[in-house]
C-alpha cells in the first residue's frame, strides 16, 4: 500500500501539489528518503538548505506521521500519512 | 482527573466576549463554575503586515485533524502541569480581516497564578506546536509568514 504524502502552505505552493500517493523507491522508507525521492528540495533557496548535507531537510521543515510530529528518520509503514510542515505561524 | 478542554476552529468571525459568556454558562452547567480565578487572552489581526504595509487580510491554513488534536493535547498537558480547572481555545482559520479576533485562550483555576501561567504557556506552545500557517495579503500579493515573533 502506498504512503499518502501531504504538503502545506509554502511547501505545497512551491511543489505545485498538496497530496500524493507514493510508492517508496527505497525500503525502509523514511520521511527523509521520500523528501529526496520526491525532489522536494528543488527550488529551495541555497541558504535554507543545510550546506554539505544533501540528505538533510531544509531548516525549519518538520515532519508528521499519521498526524503526530516525528523524526525525519522514523520508519514509515504501508498506508501511513506523511506530512511535511513548513515553519508554523499560529496564534 | 481529566480537565475539561474545549477546542474550536472557526472559519467565520467570532465575538470573543460572547464565546466567553457561552463557555462560562457551559462550565456552570457542569457545576464547575464560576471559577475563583479566570485568565483570558484575545489576539486580533493587526492592520499592517510584517513589512509595515497596510494589511488587507490574513489567511490562516491548518492541517485538518492534526491541528485540533495538537490543540487538545497541548491544552490538556498545560492544564495538568499548572493545576488549571478548565481550558477554552478558539482559533480562526481561513481569511481573517484586520481587527477580527484570531485566537481566544481562557483558563479557569482556583488561583490567579495557575490560571495566568497555564494561559501563557498554552498560548506560546500553540504558536509553535499547532500546525497553522499565516499568509499576509497586502496590495493583492500574498506572503507566507515563516515562524513567530518572539513575544
Amino acid at each position: 500500500m502506498p504512503i499518502q504524502v501531504k504538503l502545506f502552505a509554502s511547501l505545497r505552493e512551491r511543489a505545485g501539489w498538496s497530496e500524493r500517493l507514493v510508492a517508496a523507491d527505497e525500503l525502509p522508507a523514511t520521511p527523509r528518503s521520500l523528501w529526496r525521492q520526491l525532489r522536494l528540495s528543488d527550488g529551495v533557496e541555497a541558504e535554507t538548505a543545510r550546506a554539505g548535507q544533501a540528505d538533510a531537510l531544509p531548516q525549519g521543515i518538520r515532519v508528521a506521521i499519521n498526524q503526530a510530529f516525528a523524526a525525519p528518520d522514523a520508519p514509515l509503514a504501508d498506508g501511513d500519512e506523511l506530512a511535511f510542515l513548513p515553519p508554523i505561524s499560529g496564534g | 482527573m481529566t480537565n475539561p478542554c474545549t477546542i474550536q476552529l472557526c472559519d467565520q468571525p467570532f465575538e470573543p466576549l460572547e464565546a466567553l459568556a457561552g463557555w462560562q454558562r457551559q462550565l456552570e452547567g457542569e457545576a464547575l463554575g464560576p471559577a475563583a480565578a479566570e485568565a483570558h487572552f484575545i489576539g486580533r489581526v493587526r492592520a499592517t503586515s510584517a513589512s509595515g504595509a497596510p494589511l488587507e487580510a490574513l489567511e490562516l491554513e491548518h492541517y485538518p485533524g492534526m491541528t485540533e488534536m495538537q490543540l487538545a493535547q497541548l491544552s490538556q498537558a498545560c492544564a495538568e502541569r499548572h493545576g488549571a480547572e478548565a481550558v477554552l481555545v478558539i482559533h480562526r482559520v481561513g481569511r481573517i480581516r484586520p481587527g477580527e479576533a484570531i485566537v481566544l485562550v481562557a483558563v479557569t483555576a482556583d488561583r490567579r497564578g495557575p490560571a495566568q501561567r497555564c494561559g501563557q504557556e498554552l498560548l506560546e506552545r500553540l504558536k509553535h506546536e499547532a500546525p497553522f500557517w499565516k499568509r499576509e495579503w497586502s496590495g493583492g500579493v500574498g506572503t507566507w509568514v515563516e515562524g513567530n515573533t518572539a513575544w
